[in-house]
């Protein structure tokens, strides 16, 4: 990792053959993401958000260009090795928590140990989870099944569990799309206070407001990248 | 947190899928196993038929007279052997069993054992027939000697009444009875003398079945044949006996009879037996075979049903054989549920169908029988389950996203 670079994606293009006529869904995309840095992608519905946070994480591969994930030229690399890589390094937060209905939220949240576990996680791995829960402000919840949740605490969760393989970057598609805007709001804090402790974020979100506190604003366009800004308005979650 | 615990979990929480998937596979184990174990038990009754009288002989005299069909059977009359000649015969039949047992190199210590078991002595059942008519139809009474003869012929059973214990006393074939409209307890004049009908045999498909029965005593005086008799049944009374030494010793050295080895007749009937078992459980591999298909469809179903728990997992660092593994721990808790409820029900129907397949049949389950069911359960759901486990292995996890 160069300079605290976790990706960097040059020239990047991702065409899907749809017949005779090849959609481009991205156009030479060129963009780092830095340690620390909290990200809002932003644009229109079919502008390219969803393949750009899908080639970030490593789920999906370009058509051309390259993409460096953790310092690891992922682009090429076969699957195993890719999913090496992304599990090191990328987390995901989904527009709905999606938890299992059959397991406890600490459960869910120890769940990714199931396939993988880090370094940080792999000790103790109850104690974790449970400090997990503790820093999303759901310490006395963690006995509890996903249906004995509200929305805003299963997300809480999903969110505890994205951190529970300590990654370089958390990716999450619309965390807020099902939730109030109160809610909302209290899980933008989250984020701002998870940033705040040096995780990097980037979040794909339609809603300007919620946009608002990222640092780092990226809209697209037709598949380009048509303004990638620093966020003045920077504005701290009052909730 | 380890896959196999989230996959019980998951089992955990879709109880009623697991048991509508299970009892799939559990109606193809319990039809397999009730086969299993009523064959097991059949084939041990035949055994023990086998071993309790072993092979058999037919002696009889050289120029039995009867019609042809009947002279098939072994049943002559106007021509006899005494009843003198029965030691000398019961002699050369033992020394030729003997010899043919020192033959297929075994080892006799001392007389009446073999490798230092014991065996009981044959049954030599001596029969006289003497063709006469009875309400006006022709028909052969057949002199016997009762102890003797119901070992001989072991399936020999009475259908109506007893057997005869007197000397006034017959019992009757069952056709004998139905084309004379003869009842137990009737009177029918045999020879010159009245006797009383005591029992009806119970139908075995032989000529017996129109034949009157007396004692070998009666019959010879009915008939003025002293000391005479037509046939000796002969029944080895172990099961590898080698009779058919006995048969041409017996032809060899004993001048006017005909001795006739049966001793095929035992091991073609566990023959026959294993080869319909072995049909019966082709037809069930099939059904098995079958629910095999009905699973994988309900499997199969239930994956589409999950894509969104596929692509949640697959998110969460999943690899293909990581996603494998959890559907297969998924499919052997099917398969052992499966074989547990397979072995109830097919031990169940054993006990229901055993008894009117084979008559005295004692029904034995053992463990081996749910060692076999839960292993075929678990077979069965493992192959049913490959494919689609393999299925969502593969699903590309942009695709998988689009469902989270």
């Amino acid at each position: 990792m160069m300079n605290g670079t976790i990706v960097d994606l040059k020239e990047v293009s991702k065409i899907y053959p749809m017949g005779e006529l090849p959609v481009s869904a991205l156009s030479k995309v060129t963009m780092s993401i830095k340690n620390s840095e909290y990200i809002a992608i932003m644009g229109p519905s079919g502008s390219g958000k969803s393949t750009l946070l899908n080639i970030l994480g490593g789920v999906d591969q370009p058509s051309h260009g390259e993409v460096y994930l953790g310092g690891v030229k992922i682009d090429n690399l076969p699957e195993k090795a890719l999913l090496s890589a992304r599990r090191k390094t990328v987390s995901y937060i989904f527009q709905e928590a999606r938890l299992l209905s059959s397991l406890t939220a600490i459960e869910n949240v120890m769940l990714p140990l199931a396939f993988y576990s880090s370094q940080k996680a792999g000790s103790k791995p109850r104690d974790r989870a449970q400090a997990m829960l503790e820093k999303v402000g759901l310490g006395k919840r963690s006995a509890h099944q996903p249906h004995q949740l509200s929305g805003g605490e299963a997300q809480r969760v999903s969110i505890a569990r994205a951190l529970m393989n300590d990654p370089l970057l958390v990716l999450a598609d619309e965390p807020t799309g099902n939730l109030d805007s109160r809610t909302g709001e209290e899980i933008m804090g989250l984020f701002q206070q998870l940033n705040s402790e040096g995780l990097t974020i980037v979040m794909v979100t339609h809603d300007p407001q919620k946009a608002s506190h990222a640092r780092r604003v990226i809209r697209l366009k037709d598949g380009e990248i048509v303004e990638d800004v620093i966020n003045h308005k920077f504005t701290i979650c009052e909730v | 947190m380890k896959i196999y615990q989230v996959a019980l979990k998951e089992i955990g929480k879709r109880k009623m899928r697991t048991i509508y998937t299970s009892f799939g596979i559990a109606v193809a184990v319990s039809m397999l196993i009730s086969v299993m174990i009523t064959a097991s038990s059949g084939q041990k009754e035949v055994f023990n038929v086998i071993a309790r009288y072993g092979h058999s002989l037919t002696i009889q005299p050289v120029d039995t007279k009867s019609g042809q069909s009947l002279k098939n059977f072994g049943i002559g009359t106007g021509s006899y052997i005494p009843e003198t000649a029965l030691p000398a015969i019961l002699e050369v039949y033992q020394t030729a069993i003997v010899a043919g047992w020192e033959k297929m190199g075994a080892l006799i210590f001392q007389e009446g054992t073999i490798g230092g078991a014991a065996f009981p002595p044959p049954t030599f059942a001596p029969r006289l027939y003497e063709e006469t008519t009875i309400k006006g139809k022709d028909v052969i009474v057949g002199g016997v000697v009762l102890e003797k003869e119901l070992i001989a012929r072991f399936w020999w059973d009475i259908a109506e009444g007893k057997f005869m214990e007197k000397d006034d006393e017959v019992i009757i074939g069952r056709l004998f009875a139905t084309m004379t409209q003869t009842k137990v307890g009737d009177l029918l004049d045999v020879g010159s003398t009245k006797m009383t009908v005591t029992g009806i045999l119970r139908e075995t498909d032989s000529p017996d079945d129109y034949m009157v029965f007396t004692s070998l005593k009666t019959c010879q005086t009915l008939f003025n044949k002293q000391g005479k008799i037509s046939m000796i049944n002969v029944r080895a009374m172990c099961p590898k006996c080698p009779v058919g030494e006995a048969a041409v010793e017996i032809n060899k050295k004993v001048l006017g009879v005909r001795a006739t080895s049966q001793m095929e007749i035992a091991t073609a009937q566990s023959q026959i037996f294993q080869k319909t078992t072995a049909l019966i459980v082709s037809f069930v591999v099939a059904s098995l075979i079958i629910s095999c298909i009905g699973v994988f469809n309900i499997i199969m179903g239930a994956i589409h049903g999950r894509m969104r728990e596929i692509g949640l997992l697959k998110a969460l660092g999943a690899s293909k054989n990581q996603l494998i593994r959890f559907f297969m721990y998924e499919a052997i808790l099917i398969g052992i549920t499966g074989g547990i409820i397979g072995f109830a029900l097919g031990s169940a129907l054993s006990h229901i169908v055993g008894p009117i397949l084979f008559k005295d049949i004692v029904i034995q389950v053992t463990p081996r029988f749910l060692v076999i069911a839960v292993l075929l359960g678990t077979l069965a759901s493992i192959v049913a389950s490959i494919y689609p486990a393999l299925y969502a292995s593969k699903i590309r996890i942009t695709e998988a996203f689009k469902s989270l």
